[in-house]
């Protein structure tokens, strides 16, 4: 059992994923692009970079559309980033002894962990409560709304419960994933943490990253070819 | 199910399935589309009424649904585990005609969405199924053929041309108390102006304001008209069909190498002019060209910056406002010229907001315009927000630069009984222009 969900799954969702990626960006590479520019539209190919960049980073389209959604949208992604950040910890204890190195003590860390992992974590489920709220309430959303929109909201909400759960109920101690990754990685042990909310949490996760790759999710690789051709002249 | 029936399913799923072969942003968004209901917030047609049908994420759901559950895993494994059918039913069809031919393409969905998803690319997908099918609304599809066979949307003959135009230079002798050329036919010319054919038929003074302009310039003999191809107009782009749509464009081609011009000045016409600038010459779909693509509220917002024209203001009293017609703001960029051309000849203009490449569609766009049998839409539905933007100016003249926004903004005032007149960019500068000294002496001041 142990091999099962501590060794063998990981591997497919690594492989899965990343093939998927790969996979669908190929493909959307290869396809032929008409001219669709949408004006006031960037000049040069340095404009229209930093055009994207914009998009990517404050999703400005959607700011100037719907400023509910926007504030929602961006805030979710925020905390997305810093959560995503934070998550290197869990796998070796590299980033601490960097941490440490630029002088920061035991006891830092634990604060920045608190304020920027531990608040990403409550802000986040805050803003996919909201925005889940906002689909099942708002007319133009709701009627336009898939299983598979709701899916994937659910899913992330559960991530984000089991991933709190850790940090406030369990106290989960990071040592214990240090010793997982580091035995996978040199495929040494697979001593898989023995913790309910660990497992739940790194399940749905894995769940999270297959189902990626064949979804709506993947808006976050299409952007680079969709908002990027309505801004080139 | 007849073999009828069978085989319409069969063309359309065989047709969306095919999406995955491109081109990329088709495909693209059939995958990435996050269901955010933003398009839904800006789209007009949905202002005007918010019914899930009208939604138009909705609309290109009705390839979308088939799309997955053909072309994609998780939409496959649904398909199996719930059952149902992929997405297309039997008389669907008909939906799909009247849905298509309800989307304007104005293309706001795609300047606000978060990905740039633009439906109408997927609407032209609908309509080009359809068309495949032979089953483009007969509107639609008479346009076209009219257009292949004479050269014009109005099947109007050379010596109908002729005749129009004569009687146009006649209203500017009264107009100046000179001759103001209008040249046809010249070969050599160095200037081909391709105007919509209303400019000619039904709202001239879009044509005498060009005339007066090669006039006061004194390039009055370096122009010329086509009475073969005087219409710019080219409904292969509604209709979706791309085969139409360039057959009618190289007509044009033709006409320009044979006159052996230089620039193809192409009039107010927002589709006319984005076909002829933004695909054919920008996509190179003839190769070498020996002309290029201008249009003329560049070449005169241009001259008027230099001091080239004296206006007399007092001849357009009226609060003038402008409304940027899709294809112009939003795809073509030219948004600055007509407001130049407008503010010379105007006393009082005032802008409508939002403007520019965030203006709202007519409400007529995507050829709909042309459409009679969905006029109670056109009135109630999609053109609703553009006139409340309207009224909000308190104008009494509405500038558009495109015969179709034309055409559905005077029915819109008409429907609503507005008393706001309804006209194009060149008409006022018509009006206003000096001419030796004076401006337009005009009998009639309607409209």
């Amino acid at each position: 059992m142990n091999i099962l969900i501590g060794a063998v799954l990981p591997l497919i969702t690594l492989v899965v994923f990343v093939g998927g990626m790969i996979y669908r960006i190929y493909v959307w590479n290869s396809l032929p692009s008409p001219k669709m520019t949408l004006f006031p539209a960037p000049k040069s190919g340095r404009e229209r970079f930093v055009e994207v960049m914009k998009e990517t980073f404050f999703f400005k389209s959607l700011f100037k559309g719907d400023k509910t959604l926007w504030a929602l949208g961006w805030v979710f992604h925020v905390m997305l980033a810093l959560i995503f950040i934070g998550h290197f910890r869990v796998f070796s204890a590299i980033p601490d002894n960097i941490l440490a190195w630029m002088g920061l003590t035991p006891d830092n860390i634990d604060t920045l962990s608190l304020v920027t992992g531990g608040g990403a974590g409550v802000i986040i489920l805050a803003c996919l409560i909201a925005i889940l709220v906002r689909r099942l309430e708002v007319q133009r959303v709701r009627e336009i709304s898939t299983s598979g929109d709701y899916f994937a909201l659910i899913l992330l909400i559960a991530i984000i419960l089991t991933g709190d759960a850790m940090r406030f109920i369990s106290h989960f101690d990071l040592k214990d994933t240090h010793e997982y990754f580091y035995g996978l990685v040199t495929f040494s042990s697979v001593n898989l943490p023995d913790n309910g909310w660990f497992i739940t949490h790194y399940l749905l996760g894995q769940l999270l990253l297959i189902y990626i790759p064949f979804s709506k999710i993947l808006h976050f690789g299409g952007i680079f070819f969709t908002e990027a051709l309505v801004h080139k002249h | 199910m007849s073999s009828e029936k069978a085989s319409v399913r069969e063309a359309v799923v065989e047709s969306v399935k095919g999406i995955k072969n491109g081109p990329l942003p088709l495909r693209a968004y059939m995958e990435v589309c996050a269901k955010c209901g933003t398009c839904a917030s800006v789209c007009p047609v949905y202002y005007g009424s918010q019914e899930k049908y009208l939604n138009p994420a909705e609309r290109s759901d009705l390839i979308r649904r088939i799309y997955k559950s053909h072309n994609t895993l998780s939409g496959r494994l649904v398909q199996r585990l719930l059952g149902g059918e992929d997405g297309f039913k039997e008389g669907d069809i008909d939906k799909w005609i009247k849905e298509f031919y309800e989307c304007t393409g104005c293309r706001r969905c795609a300047t606000y969405c978060p990905f740039g998803i633009d439906n109408s690319v997927i609407t032209r997908k609908g309509r080009a199924i359809i068309d495949s099918l032979g089953m483009t609304p007969d509107t639609m599809k008479k346009v076209v053929q009219v257009s292949l066979e004479t050269g014009n949307t109005d099947g109007a003959s050379p010596a109908a041309f002729h005749s129009a135009i004569d009687f146009l230079m006649e209203e500017m002798k009264d107009e100046h108390g000179i001759d103001i050329n209008i040249p046809v036919d010249m070969e050599g010319a160095e200037y081909f102006y391709v105007p919509p054919s209303g400019d000619v038929l039904v709202n001239p003074e879009a044509t005498t304001g060009v005339a007066k302009v090669f006039h006061v310039l004194g390039l009055g003999d370096k122009w010329t008209m086509s009475s073969k191809c005087f219409d710019g107009a080219n409904y292969g782009l509604f209709t979706g069909n791309d085969g139409d749509m360039k057959a009618d464009n190289k007509l044009y081609i033709d006409e320009a190498k044979r006159l052996g011009i230089k620039v193809m000045f192409m009039g107010e016409c927002g589709h006319a002019y984005r076909i002829m600038k933004m695909m054919m010459e920008k996509t190179g779909w003839w190769g070498e060209l020996p002309f290029e693509v201008v249009n003329c509220m560049e070449f005169t917002a241009d001259h008027i910056k230099k001091g080239s024209f004296e206006f007399d203001k007092s001849k357009n009293p009226m609060p003038v406002t402008y409304h940027d017609p899709c294809n112009f703001g939003r795809s073509c960029g030219i948004t600055e010229e007509p407001r130049v051309i407008l503010q010379a000849s105007c006393q009082d203009f005032r802008e409508m907001y939002p403007n520019r490449g965030e203006n709202w569609c007519c409400g007529g766009g995507g050829g709909l315009s042309a459409m009679d049998s969905i006029l109670d839409f056109r009135m109630n539905i999609s053109g609703k927000k553009k006139m409340e933007q309207i009224r909000e100016t308190g104008a009494k003249y509405v500038a558009a630069a495109c015969s179709n926004c034309k055409r559905q903004l005077m029915q819109l005032m008409e429907y609503h009984e507005e008393d706001i007149a309804v006209g194009g960019v060149h008409d006022m500068l018509s009006r206003s222009i000096m001419i030796e000294g004076k401006a337009a002496e005009r009998e009639d001041l309607t409209g």
